[in-house]
């Protein structure tokens, strides 16, 4: 997977990309707008992550001339905290994301994760049915079974579940999961998240030998049957 | 050491962020210079009242941090190093969380926030936070309950209202002790809805009531890693102005504190204006 990242402070471009290269992504780098628009336009990159503030041709603006131009790439936006505003936040709509700036390094990873596996399972249809080893959801009845055995879960839970089945394998934090699941766009100080998984853990995995949902320290959650 | 040097200019770009966010800002409004200069000025004027408090509040943890950093230096122990970065970064992540609620506040406060307001469902909305915080409140041997009037809609921000009632239910967990009640009501009065957040906690004294509402004010004053700053109140009562609204906090019924908000039904009907919200509508 190739990513390009088009921002303008040098250092941190640098130590992002070399994050990245080690997370086993190759990285081009472009340090002001008409560059990075240039490359994006001739690279086949899977990915872009494009910084708000960039000298001469801001990041919205160089997203928004490739755009036009019919090109579909996903794209990570970063920007300062004043700079979220509508145009970064309808982003949300049309498939992309943003991460407000200074970032965790394992934030914005999560994330290019989630747009790249977005880009993969598009065109395969709406799902009626999700399941990860021997748990089912069903999307439409909204029941879920382990080992056949019928599991009760509370509407928010279901929703919880659901975000974590659809980024199985994927690191999923916390931040992601107040935005999608609660749709709230700020971390409150209370590890609210925290518990609500816990919750969840005692209810699909207490009883069972394999447990599914682990936590990844530092970063926040993955569902998958590897420990 | 290559990582200790990385982790100094990451402390840099911690410190240096914030005047750097000044600087883009007046980047990204160039066309409204006139209108920024006197939005800046403002930011200024508030941000140097509480300066000492600033420089007070990044220099405990940054005397922390070159304590901490200096220390693991003397040594050549991978382990040790390993255990001051881990420190290092929850220091840098409490420094960012100061000066993001700091440029969020200046913000606020001088109406360059966005505000969007929509048609809320506020008893739907208080419903799912209570939602939110109970499994916390359980784990912390608290009991939160809600007495909601249904069907109360409002126009509001639905991000600015959550996030006033995230940092009341933050301070409800972290200064109510355990075994306690916190109760949330919510009722119309007239053009007006009134929403309480009280508790059997330990309550404000009398002489602070106000003070609790300005930065960096608590009534413990010293600050550990994983106490608050205090801005969260300060925040609060940004945002409740942002909402045309108005906070307070009393002594509840229940032997605690209250924190009673008042909102307007339809903010677009309020008329009266102050030269801040004036801004906000440019
Ligand atoms: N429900 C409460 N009961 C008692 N004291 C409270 C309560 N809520 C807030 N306080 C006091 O008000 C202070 C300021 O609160 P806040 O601005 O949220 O800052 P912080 O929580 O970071 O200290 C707190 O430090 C605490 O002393
Ligand atoms: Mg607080």
């Amino acid at each position: 997977m190739k990513l390009l990242i088009i921002e303008d402070d040098e250092s941190a471009a640098k130590l992002l990309g070399n994050g990245l290269v080690e997370a086993g992504f190759s990285v081009d780098l472009a340090h002001d707008g008409e560059t990075g628009l240039r490359q994006a336009r001739d690279g086949d990159h899977d990915l872009w992550v494009i910084d708000v503030m960039l000298p001469g041709r801001d990041g919205l603006s160089v997203l928004k001339a490739l755009r036009d131009q019919g090109r579909r790439t996903p794209a990570l936006i970063l920007s300062a905290l004043g700079e979220v505003d509508e145009r970064v936040q309808g982003l949300r709509s049309g498939g992309d994301d943003y991460v407000v700036k200074p970032y965790a390094f394992v934030e914005l990873l999560a994330r290019i994760e989630a747009l790249l596996r977005r880009v993969r399972s598009f065109g395969s249809g709406p799902e009626t049915m999700l399941e990860l080893a021997d748990l089912r959801m069903d999307l439409l009845s909204r029941s879920v079974t382990r080992s056949g055995q019928e599991i009760d879960l509370q509407p928010r839970e279901f929703h919880l579940l659901e975000y974590l089945m659809r980024h199985a394998g994927q690191v999923v934090t916390r931040t992601m999961l107040l935005e999608n699941v609660w749709e709230y766009f700020f971390d409150p100080q209370t590890n609210v998240v925290d518990v609500h998984i816990s919750r969840l853990r005692q209810k699909i995995d207490k009883s069972f030998a394999t447990p599914l949902l682990h936590t990844v320290r530092g970063s926040g959650y993955i569902l998958r049957v590897e420990p | 050491m290559l990582l200790i040097e990385i982790f100094e200019l990451l402390l840099l770009g911690v410190i240096g962020g914030g005047v750097f966010f000044w600087w883009r800002q007046s980047r990204a409004h160039r066309q409204n210079e006139a209108l920024l200069n006197s939005k800046l000025v403002a930011v200024t004027q508030s941000s140097r009242q509480t300066g000492d408090n600033i420089a007070h509040d990044l220099r405990t943890p940054l005397t922390r941090l070159r304590a901490d950093v200096e220390g693991a230096l003397r040594h050549d122990d991978v382990e040790m190093h390993r255990a001051t970065l881990e420190r290092v970064l929850d220091e840098i992540q409490n420094m960012q969380n100061i000066i993001n609620a700091l440029l969020t506040l200046g913000q606020a406060e001088v109406g360059v926030m966005n505000v969007r307001k929509k048609t809320v469902n506020l008893s739907g909305l208080l419903e799912e936070l209570i939602e939110l915080y109970i499994p916390s409140a359980e784990d912390r041997s608290l009991t939160l309950q809600g007495n909601i009037a249904p069907d109360l809609t409002i126009e509001a921000d639905r991000q600015l209202l959550a996030r006033i009632f995230a940092n009341l239910f933050d301070n409800e967990l972290k200064y109510v002790p355990a075994g306690g009640t916190i109760l949330l009501t919510a009722l119309a009065r007239g053009k007006r809805v009134e929403i309480r957040v009280e508790d059997d906690g330990p309550g404000i004294p009398v002489e602070m009531r106000d003070k609790i509402f300005e930065r960096f004010a608590r009534l413990d004053p010293s600050r550990t890693l994983s106490g608050g700053a205090g801005l969260g109140l300060s925040l609060v009562k940004a945002f409740a102005q942002l909402l045309q609204g108005e906070i307070c906090v009393a002594e509840s019924s229940l032997g605690g504190a209250a924190f009673i908000l008042t909102l307007p039904v339809s903010a677009a009907k309020v008329s009266k204006l102050s030269p801040k919200s004036a801004v906000a509508r440019l």
